[in-house]
């Protein structure tokens, strides 16, 4: 296992290697792209020449770098990250646990997995009423709604990630008498790793995506509450600048995990495919 | 998954509503809290006078017209970033920037130019289908098996004909897959998207089943209706995805469906 392990560090770190080399290049290109795509926005910018409809980027830049000079970008980012944070913690602490005993155990299964089905379907978003009512408005309703946004990702694909693992690992370790802790913890949750790690990267996503809406509608601070703020007064520019801070920011969350993946299951497809 | 016995899969969902049901009228305030069967009757109630049926058809209607927009647009983009490599290379990193955007958060920009009503919501339906639905057809076309392209070149064939009569049918499953997953956040986002008009605009916007829950919330206070809604929606979410399964084994049954 160790020397498995170690072989495809190795081959990782070289194709980390290669892809410097080709990073620059698609720097290169990537910058091409974007330049064409700003100068578009420009020139339309120009031809509309109503800032508060369609503010130019360089507008926009401009406010962006005010906004982060000032702070007040700083602390709206920070404050939608730690409910991210909180969120994204609560949600696999009971996310995987629950998907790995449902992946593990077929009488849970039969019984937790209605219940998954049917609270799936009801997105995250549909809850915002009702939780405005429960919770009202505050940083309690965000994490609610961004913690049941994750939730799912985290159940279903560690449920399917432990449903993957080739019965007969953990044959072998029981016909060795490995009891079953020890079977759970260094043969199915190692094996299943690659998958539930997929799961993480998706719940981020998902409890991303659902900050903006509940910060949008049930919150007094954060990027989303931001958004809807500068569009009440009139500040587009300073709207489109947090728009394109949730858009990075978004990347850039996705990018953290994408390299814990890397460094915690170098093996997995999801990293293999990338290369 | 599937062969769940019967019994056991009614347990905990039955649970929940007994339980539901208990702690909901041994609470002290308990005018307003929602319970089964007061749930039951609001939903009879909404579903008699048509409400509930008419907002949901607005809400559908505008998830179809968005994601026919984004279909349109995302299969022809698509098609041809897979196809054509300088394509992909050069419009890939504006498809990809956009990407990690929240759809929401574009939602006060579409209100400043289309204005509360329907087109707004339209526009962040398109918004949020586009993406899926162009991703997974750009790596349905790529992954398209080579040698049936080049058989194709060396008979002679067109590149336009190549791409419509072997590109296309080779991504079709793919594309159908993603065609799937842009309807689901379709229909999230016009929750999303309606919910906001409604806490922004007031009760006099555009309707649709988002709006129709903000008004029970913030205006008649009626927490029995905001379940219905929810209920439904997902009934809606579970029978959208199922359909749309349903008909891709249906219509592409050589492909061995991942889920």
């Amino acid at each position: 296992m160790l020397e498995w392990y170690r072989y495809h560090k190795k081959m990782g770190s070289a194709s980390v290697r290669r892809r410097a080399v080709g990073g620059i290049l698609g720097a290169a290109t990537y910058a091409r792209a974007m330049l064409f795509f700003l100068l578009l926005w420009h020139l339309v910018s120009v031809w509309i020449a109503n800032p508060v409809l369609l503010p130019g980027p360089l507008r926009v830049m401009e406010s962006l770098f005010q906004m982060v000079a000032s702070g007040e970008l700083v602390e709206h980012a920070l404050v939608s990250l730690r409910r991210l944070a909180v969120s994204f913690v609560a949600a696999g602490a009971i996310g995987i646990p629950l998907g790995v005993a449902m992946g593990m155990n077929r009488p849970f299964d039969d019984i937790v997995d209605p219940l998954v089905e049917v609270l799936r379907p009801i997105s995250g978003i549909a809850w915002i009423p009702l939780a405005l009512f429960i919770l009202g408005v505050g940083d309690a309703l965000p994490i609610f709604i961004m913690f049941y946004g994750a939730l799912f990702p985290f159940v279903l694909n560690s449920y399917a990630a432990v449903r993957a693992v080739p019965p007969r690992y953990a044959d072998a370790a029981r016909t060795m008498g490995v009891p079953r802790r020890r079977i759970i913890a260094n043969v199915m949750l190692p094996a299943a790793l690659p998958g539930i790690l997929v799961g993480a990267r998706l719940a981020a996503g998902a409890g991303w995506m659902s900050m903006v809406a509940a910060e949008l509608i049930g919150a007094p601070s954060g990027l989303g509450f931001a958004v809807e703020w500068y569009r009440e007064l009139l500040m587009t520019s300073k709207m489109l600048a947090v728009v394109v801070s949730i858009g990075i920011l978004g990347y850039t969350i996705d990018r953290v995990l994408r390299a814990v993946q890397h460094r915690m299951a170098p093996w997995s497809p999801a990293v293999r495919s990338e290369q | 998954m599937s062969r769940a016995p019967a019994l056991r899969a009614l347990i905990a969902p039955l649970l929940l509503v007994l339980l539901w049901q208990v702690w909901a009228s041994n609470l002290p305030a308990r005018r307003h809290v929602p319970t089964p069967t007061k749930v039951f009757a609001a939903a009879y109630e909404l579903i008699a006078t048509g409400e509930l049926p008419l907002a949901l058809g607005q809400s559908l209607l505008r998830v179809i017209a968005g994601f026919a927009v984004a279909a349109v647009i995302a299969l022809a983009l698509g098609l041809l970033m897979g196809y054509f490599r300088a394509v992909g290379r050069n419009v890939d990193p504006v498809v990809e920037s956009f990407r990690p955007i929240a759809p929401i958060a574009f939602l006060p920009l579409a209100i400043l130019w289309f204005g509360t009503g329907t087109p707004a919501a339209v526009f962040i339906v398109a918004y949020a289908a586009f993406f899926p639905i162009i991703v997974n057809t750009i790596h349905g076309v790529r992954s398209v098996d080579a040698s049936l392209a080049r058989a194709a070149l060396t008979m002679g064939v067109r590149r336009a004909t190549i791409l419509r009569t072997v590109i296309l049918p080779g991504a079709l499953p793919q594309i159908f897959t993603g065609a799937r997953l842009g309807m689901g956040v379709a229909w999230t986002s016009i929750i999303a998207a309606e919910l906001a008009v409604g806490a922004k605009a007031g009760s006099g916007g555009s309707g649709g089943i988002g709006q129709m829950m903000f008004v029970f919330y913030a205006y008649s206070v009626e927490l029995n209706s905001i379940v219905v809604c929810m209920i439904s929606v997902g009934l809606i979410a579970l029978a959208i995805d199922r359909g749309l399964l349903w008909l891709q084994r249906r219509s592409m049954p050589w492909i061995e469906d991942k889920r």
